[in-house]
């Protein structure tokens, strides 16, 4: 079956920033973490797939269509909220709804309706007064009541409380349980991601530095800390990162068996990467 | 889904077009002046399309461009809409002056010379201008180009005007304005014949058509 999600060398220039020959793929039925610092181009790709900003070169492709030419087919079969949802200040979450719905070929109103319910939305009040959260909620309501095969989330716990955050997690899993639907979700809250997510992407500086499977990313990645003294040229180019205390160092190793053999013997202790060790270590030389 | 776009535009800007309202009570107050109706009508139109020409900018100011072109819509359609908003907001805003000449009492306006065909031609005409003219400006520079585009046009008129006092005939800006003058009257004149009719409508025609194409062009290359 084809990626519900392909790009293949997608590169995006701007002034100041540029992504950069991108490829990764999401097969259905998956949750794909997006992870990297803020600023390497996580809303960038987000953009690209939702047809807001445009390819520079490369191809990408959402539901084994090209958006550029199949727009309005292939955002239909896209759910999204923004990392900052925006709409209207002086419009109800209810009358949001109303002006939503009729572009969308499988809106469900039944459907809004109880998820209005169940994430307690003040449907009548304006858009203007809800808090960030509740902008969120009503943003994944309207996301996910056209039954989208493709959910785009640009950074969506910001904002939400710890009880809502863990139930929009479980939510995501079960919505893509059924082997059609997938879900791209960035953040740079990468403890979203640890049981949840399926393949990882990870972003850095406009670049991929990897994209694969979570338990592939477990496996291979390990931080490895020490003494400095084990430090040497050979063993620092084992490193994707480093950083040098005074008393120790960690270094960060996307070959964990070349670096056992490589250090075996010597006073060190090798441990599985977590993604946050992978985004604050990668590239990391002092 | 132009017809979807269309009610977008309108349900959302509903509130912010009630502020021609202090417009139409200009209009009440103007309407026991004679041949004041005419003018208030003309204007009304261009006003009115006028303020819905600037949707675009408010979406801007309030960051939702992103979250509209999300959505399962071409922005050529976006844009139609907005163009189609303005002519409907214009078309209204005429209408409300006209039943204000048919039911307030002491209007001097009748209603019907309101309905003849050259002063809805010359409205047309004038509403067209303004919605060519500043839709592309709208759509590229968004709420910051709007307001320098307009308050550039404020400073420069105020100018001329201030220039016209002090230095009366010896300034080129009473001949600007006179030319002005002049312009629409002749063309309020013309357009009682078939051939300027024809013309105007041409060049009106050909003026929106650039306008529409520049808009779609630049809505389309923009990133949000």
């Amino acid at each position: 079956m084809d990626p519900i999600l392909e790009l293949r060398g997608v590169t995006k220039h701007y002034e100041g920033f540029s992504l950069r020959d991108v490829s990764f793929s999401l097969p259905r039925g998956y949750v794909c973490g997006l992870i990297g610092p803020n600023g390497a181009g996580k809303t960038t790709i987000v953009k690209l797939i939702l047809g807001l900003a445009h390819v520079s070169s490369g191809q990408l492709r959402v539901c084994g269509e090209d958006p550029a030419t199949a727009e309005i087919a292939v955002k239909d079969r896209i759910g999204f909220v923004h990392e900052v949802p925006s709409f209207y200040d002086h419009i109800s979450v209810e009358a949001l709804a109303s002006i939503v719905r009729p572009f969308y070929s499988r809106w469900d109103q039944p459907l809004f309706d109880a998820l209005a319910r169940e994430f307690e939305l003040p449907t009548r009040k304006w858009f203007g007064s809800l808090s960030r959260g509740t902008r969120t909620k009503a943003a994944l309501a309207l996301a996910l009541a056209h039954h989208a095969e493709l959910l785009v989330l640009d950074e969506p716990t910001s904002g939400l409380d710890p009880v809502f955050r863990r139930e929009l997690l479980e939510r995501l899993v079960a919505y893509v349980a059924d082997g059609q639907a997938s879900v791209l979700f960035s953040t740079h809250i990468t403890s979203d991601l640890d049981r949840m997510a399926d393949y990882i992407t990870f972003i850095r500086d406009g670049r991929l530095v990897f994209s694969s499977t979570r338990e592939e990313v477990f496996d291979r990645w390990v931080v490895v800390r020490g003494d400095p003294g084990v430090l040497d040229e050979a063993t620092r180019s084992l490193f994707a990162g480093v950083e040098v205390g005074a008393h120790a160092f960690t270094g960060l190793t996307d070959d964990a068996p070349r670096a056992r053999k490589h250090m075996a013997g010597r006073d060190i202790v090798i441990e599985p990467a977590t993604l946050d060790d992978i985004m604050c270590y990668t590239g990391r030389t002092c | 889904m132009l017809r979807n776009a269309l009610r977008k535009d309108l349900l959302l800007n509903a509130r912010h077009l009630w502020g021609i309202l202090p417009w139409f009570v200009w209009v009440a107050y103007a309407m026991s002046e004679p041949d004041a109706g005419r003018i208030t009508a003309v204007g009304a139109a261009f006003v009115g399309a006028l303020m819905a020409t600037t949707i675009a900018a408010r979406e801007d100011k309030l960051r939702t461009s992103a979250t509209l072109a999300s959505l399962p819509v071409r922005r050529r359609t976006l844009v139609q809409a907005r163009y189609v908003v303005s002519y409907v907001v214009g078309a209204v805003t005429y209408l409300v002056v006209a039943a204000m000449a048919a039911v307030l009492p002491w209007s001097v306006q009748r209603a019907a010379e309101l309905f003849e065909v050259k002063t809805l031609l010359l409205t047309a005409t004038l509403a067209s201008t303004a919605i060519a003219l500043l839709m592309p400006v709208v759509l590229r520079f968004g709420l910051l180009g709007v307001l320098v585009f307009l308050g550039a046009f404020q400073v420069v008129g105020v100018v001329l005007f201030v220039a016209a006092d002090f230095f009366a005939a010896r300034s080129g800006a009473r001949l600007f304005f006179g030319t002005i003058e002049r312009g629409v009257v002749a063309l309020y004149s013309g357009l009682g014949q078939a051939g300027p009719i024809v013309e105007t409508a041409l060049i009106v025609s050909l003026s929106v058509w650039l306008s529409f194409r520049l808009s779609v062009f630049l809505a389309e290359r923009r990133d949000l």
